[in-house]
């Protein structure tokens, strides 16, 4: 059985997982709102914010934070592209929800195999952003990489939240989530805000890809189990609700550090999923939503 | 959104030769595997299984307009049971079929009943769920599956001393199940409950109002899917002979999805012809191998946008709903 003297550390590097979780989720949640769409090719976003990182870092000699800031532009870009080339004209042909998953899950393999076609199938890594032992905190230890992860989390979420509060684009997205057509009547040009949330979603997740990839690995396959924990956080939040998706990251990562303890790894994302399956049985709405 | 043609009173037509031809196409194709045999057969025989699959997931997302990402948990289901059970305990092949059947429909009952409340995206996210849960059981779960190594020595068809063992016979017998398979889909769009699943993918409220009671018109749809798709996973272990969990991944999900539009949603031969197509297509592209998934995803999103109801419906004018 387990060695419960491992908890502390264990649920320390959950919250590290679970703040990439959020960030995944508030990406789901940020084109959800603008749209109604939910973009199943979000994983694909995080696997190349890593990748590009990498390939720009360990093959090119780009410094680190360039490769990351230029790494995240690409993955941003990419976001436009899909919604031009995949989104728009089913968006305008008035296509089914369904046909709308279905293909953004299809881009999400062509990036996938583009991606093994490119770079080949071996796993990935970057450095540690900061080089040191990790602090001792009360016999637990905290590498700086979590540190960077939390921060640099904390910091977006924040940015995020000045963004849609204090700034003009922030705001027209905020009102074309609560009724497209009265937006579009206020002059607010919605198709373009649904180019640019798939943009800021990119970016989000590419900017989780990056934090995390240094802990674990990237590889052209990693994208699909994210994509599905970072839409867990989000419906653990209640779906369309950007802080509620940070604190389903953070319930989920820790939740499955716990999983990992008591029933191992391997079983890991069944035990997410069954989170997921619980709360859409039991709780669609999610934690912060009204139970229906 | 058009009245549904299986709701409408039907009207004697004059013979269509038009929609003979997906029908003919696919005769000439398996006629045409039969003579040669071998490596053509191989590739049919596939073809073939598949077609069952995706004729179930037609049922649920053509007929009922519902949808499920997760019809390949039904089929590791009933592909592995009729694997552990014939090649670890030694039973023969119909009597573990059937079981995996029943413990699929089953299955599908137990998670059906609770999933099938949900709508939209829930519903795909949930039934994803399922799907990847049964795909991380199948590798974990080592003991019984092996993991990744797979299961091998799986026994093929048969009767006691007599074994389908080669490919014409085999050919043979998935012709005849996919015969079967079509004429049930064929003889279900036309009844009672095919014309309640219609009414409901038209609209779930009208459907209603017509007395049909949705949540279980929606459940049986889904039974009778995840039988077909377990159907599909056993026929599958028992043609091949090995069983490994990436069978039934998401790639499952993918190119099944792909065969169905190609062939065209809510027809009765599209999940036939899309399923040959699709098989032969990278046949002739071969040496392409790393390009294929890339080629079915790009060709599925270039279907979507451009063809929404597949191939098979430019040519039977039944098809549009």
């Amino acid at each position: 059985m387990a060695d419960w003297s491992y908890i502390p550390q264990v649920l320390v590097s959950g919250l590290g997982i679970g703040c990439v979780y959020g960030l995944i989720g508030i990406g789901f949640c940020v084109i959800y709102n603008a749209s109604g769409i939910v973009n199943f090719a979000q994983g694909a976003f995080v696997m190349l914010g890593g990748m590009i990182t990498h390939m720009l870092f360990a093959r090119n000699g780009v410094p680190l934070p360039l490769a990351a800031v230029i790494a995240i532009a690409a993955v941003a870009l990419l976001g436009v592209a899909i919604e031009r080339v995949v989104v728009r004209p089913l968006w305008n042909r008035k296509a089914t929800m369904f046909v709308m998953i279905l293909a953004t899950l299809a881009a999400q393999i062509v990036i996938e195999r583009l991606t093994l076609i490119a770079v080949g199938d071996q796993p990935k890594t970057l450095p540690v952003f900061t080089d040191r032992p990790p602090l001792m905190i009360g016999g637990v230890a905290i590498g700086f990489q979590l540190i960077w992860i939390v921060g640099g989390s904390i910091a977006i979420v924040g940015l995020l939240a000045a963004f849609f509060s204090l700034t003009k684009t922030g705001k027209a997205m905020r009102a074309c989530s609560i009724n497209r057509e009265a937006a579009a009547l206020q002059g607010i040009p919605v198709s373009r805000m649904l180019a640019l949330a798939f943009a800021l979603s990119a970016a989000l997740g590419a900017f989780a890809g990056i934090l995390i990839t240094p802990t674990q690995y990237t590889a052209f396959n990693v994208g699909v189990p994210f994509a599905i924990s970072g839409f867990i956080a989000a419906i653990v939040g209640g779906f369309g609700r950007p802080f509620g998706a940070f604190l389903g990251g953070l319930l989920l990562g820790l939740l499955q550090a716990l999983a990992i303890v008591g029933f191992g790894a391997g079983l890991k994302n069944v035990a997410a999923l069954s989170v997921l399956l619980l709360f859409l049985f039991i709780r669609p709405s999610g934690i912060l939503g009204a139970a229906k | 959104m058009t009245i549904s043609p299986a709701i409408t009173s039907p009207e004697r037509r004059p013979l269509r030769l038009a929609g003979l031809l997906p029908w003919l196409f696919a005769v000439l194709v398996v006629g045409y595997a039969m003579v040669v045999g071998g490596y053509a057969a191989t590739v049919v025989s596939f073809a073939l299984i598949y077609a069952v699959f995706v004729t179930g997931l037609n049922l649920f997302m053509g007929f009922a307009a519902q949808v499920s990402f997760g019809q390949n948990a039904f089929a590791a289901i009933g592909g592995y049971l009729s694997a552990v059970l014939t090649a670890t305990y030694g039973w023969s092949p119909l009597p573990a079929m059937a079981l995996g059947i029943a413990a699929a429909v089953l299955t599908a009952a137990i998670v059906g009943y609770p999933a099938l409340r949900l709508k939209g995206h829930y519903l795909a996210m949930g039934t994803l769920a399922i799907g990847l849960i049964t795909y991380e059981i199948t590798v974990e779960w080592q003991s019984v599956t092996q993991g990744y190594m797979g299961i091998s020595g799986i026994p093929p068809f048969g009767i006691g001393p007599y074994e389908i063992t080669s490919d014409r016979g085999q050919l043979v017998l998935l012709s005849l199940v996919v015969a079967a398979s079509l004429f049930a889909a064929a003889r279900i769009r036309r009844s009672r409950f095919g014309r309640a699943l219609s009414a409901v993918a038209g609209s779930e409220e009208a459907a209603v109002a017509l007395g049909i009671d949705v949540a279980r018109y929606k459940l049986a749809a889904f039974l009778l899917s995840a039988g077909f798709a377990a159907l599909a996973g056993s026929l599958f272990v028992h043609v091949v002979g090995f069983v490994s969990p990436e069978v039934f991944g998401l790639h499952m999900v993918i190119v099944t999805f792909t065969m169905l539009y190609v062939g065209g949603i809510g027809t009765v031969v599209g999940p036939l012809v899309g399923a040959l197509i699709v098989s032969l297509l990278p046949e002739t592209f071969r040496a392409f191998k790393d390009y294929q998934d890339l080629a079915y995803g790009a060709a599925l999103i270039l279907l979507l946008i451009y063809a929404p109801r597949g191939l098979a419906s430019l040519f039977s004018p039944r098809g549009r709903s």
